[in-house]
């Protein structure tokens, strides 16, 4: 092999793969202003929304903590959008026809996942940088009354956006295009279950047993603890990053079979057809 | 050794036998080009050899590894363009060329770039969107791309189906040269024969997922008693 390209497997091939990855991405968020607004509008309407809510309990004198709402509206951004930025950036390749040319490059899946994740953190971080500072400046709710329990909630939302987010993407490779509005809706099936704007105990027992394998309730149900004055449950937090690194495996394993079967069935180059 | 040995490919999609018993060697250098009737399955024999589509029999072995052991390895020294694949639309030419340099793991992905950019006459067009592009302009953006990590071997699917006469003729002008420079082997499908009697040393015909004749353009005239290739071709598709 020629000098032109790093050896393939070593470690500084792979991180400029992904490096490529990033870069691509970002590139095309510089170049696409609409989409540039998506990641901001969204997150803003809520917490507008959501601020005038807690504005009027507030003025009616609603006896509990209702900046829980805020940090909640905060908090729910982080998992929506940790989970649809994944499945954005895949499905743009298939929307711009350029899904063959990354298929046969030689970058792994993993390094591709890779990029994909350290893409969305960034729009990630943005989008909630962006709402933070928005609920500080409207309605006087820092994000710092969270406390330290910020970065494991926070963690925890991410990990599962992604494992959602891979889900949304391996649908696509099994069912096709059509199966993109698994990607966007999922998420949302979570925010009934997950008690983001009211406690898991106004669910019926059945539903609760459900929510208790959500790694989001437990996030939902810290940040109420904390924000009531509480200590941080990490007993509970330890449980949801437990259920997390077994969503994240199983849907990893997911992602892969279904690889494996748009390649067995040819559906890498029929998308779009 | 072999850049491509790939031997006894079978591919079914439900019902339709797209390739059968397919087998197919490519020298290190070697122009082969694949011809046939739509649905004779060529695109599919390309995926195949790209690792897009898993065979359901048979072994393909790039540089001498199993393509579905060693793909990343086998893949670095590999590159690909077709009609029917764009780049994103929204990026800049050297956004595009910048990107792909990396997820080929080039050592100096500017330098190489610049490179690419000279030799297909990119440089007025390195700050315009892809999709500002004529479809001339896009396909010498793609060749660009493909040519990014010197692939040994090069894989084009129609590559100049959407151009008018001139800027194919531009095309195919530039891709023998760089056959010659590079000593890249391709591998080619068109429907175009006086490209492929132009730039291919070896041509397969396939008809309903086989080969049916293989040989030089002369070959393959002798052989049918024909004038030229195209006449080959109908007669091949023609039975
Ligand atoms: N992904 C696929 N799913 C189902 N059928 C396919 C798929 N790809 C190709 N085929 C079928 O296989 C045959 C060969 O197709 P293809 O390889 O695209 O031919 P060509 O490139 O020579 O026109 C056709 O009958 C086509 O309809
Ligand atoms: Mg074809």
């Amino acid at each position: 092999m020629t000098t032109l390209t790093l050896p393939p497997l070593s470690l500084a091939a792979r991180r400029t793969r992904v490096l490529g990855v990033v870069r691509r991405d970002f590139a095309a968020l510089r170049r696409s202003p609409i989409r540039m607004f998506e990641i901001l509008f969204w997150p803003t309407v809520e917490l507008v929304l959501w601020g005038f809510v807690t504005l009027f309990l507030q003025a009616q004198k609603v006896p509990f903590v209702v900046s829980f709402l805020l940090g909640a509206v905060l908090l729910w951004q982080v998992l929506q959008k940790a989970s649809n930025e994944i499945s954005i950036a895949f499905l743009e390749d298939i929307w711009s026809r350029n899904l063959l040319n990354v298929q046969v490059s030689p970058l792994s899946s993993v390094e591709y996942l890779v990029g994909l994740v350290l893409f969305s953190l960034g729009k990630v971080a943005f989008a909630v940088a962006v709402m933070a500072a928005l609920a500080l400046g409207l309605y006087g709710f820092g994000v710092t009354s969270l406390g330290v329990g910020m970065v494991p909630f926070m963690g925890v939302l991410l990990v599962l956006g992604w494992s959602l987010g891979l889900v949304g993407i391996a649908a696509v490779l099994r069912f096709g295009e059509n199966a993109q509005v698994i990607a966007w809706s999922l998420v949302f099936v979570v925010q009934p279950l997950a008690g983001i704007f009211y406690p898991v105990s106004v669910l019926p027992a059945p539903l609760q047993a459900v929510s208790w394998f959500l790694p989001a309730s437990h996030v939902f149900e810290g940040m109420r603890t904390v924000m009531a004055g509480g200590a941080l449950p990490w007993d509970r937090l330890a449980w949801a990053a437990a259920l997390n690194v077994g969503y994240l495996a199983g849907t990893l394993g997911l992602f892969a079979w279904a690889l494996r079967y748009a390649r067995k069935h040819g559906k890498l180059s029929r998308f779009g057809d | 050794m072999a850049i491509l040995q790939a031997t006894h490919l079978l591919k079914r999609f439900g019902s339709v036998t797209a390739v059968r018993d397919l087998s197919l060697t490519i020298a290190e250098g070697e122009v082969v080009g694949l011809l046939g009737p739509n649905g004779a399955g060529k695109s599919t024999t390309l995926h195949m050899m790209l690792g897009l589509i898993t065979p359901d029999a048979g072994s393909i072995k790039l540089f001498g590894m199993e393509l579905a052991q060693h793909r990343t390895e086998a893949l670095s020294q590999v590159n690909f363009a077709a009609s029917y694949v764009d780049l994103p639309g929204v990026l800049r030419v050297r956004e595009v060329l910048d990107a792909f340099a990396r997820l080929y793991a080039v050592r100096h992905p500017r330098r190489r770039v610049d490179e690419m950019i000279e030799l297909f006459e990119l440089g007025p067009l390195a700050k315009r969107q892809l999709m500002a592009l004529s479809s001339g302009q896009r396909t010498r953006v793609q060749l660009a791309k493909a040519l990014l990590n010197a692939p040994r071997l090069l894989v084009l699917d129609e590559p100049t189906a959407n151009l008018d006469p001139d800027a194919g003729d531009r095309i195919r002008g530039l891709l023998s040269r760089l056959a010659r420079e590079n000593g890249s082997a391709m591998l080619i499908t068109s429907h175009n024969m006086r490209e492929v009697e132009r730039m291919c040393d070896r041509i397969h015909f396939m008809s309903d997922g086989v080969v049916v004749a293989a040989g030089s353009a002369a070959e393959l005239a002798g052989r049918y008693g024909a004038e030229d290739l195209e006449e080959v071709f109908l007669k091949v598709a023609r039975g």
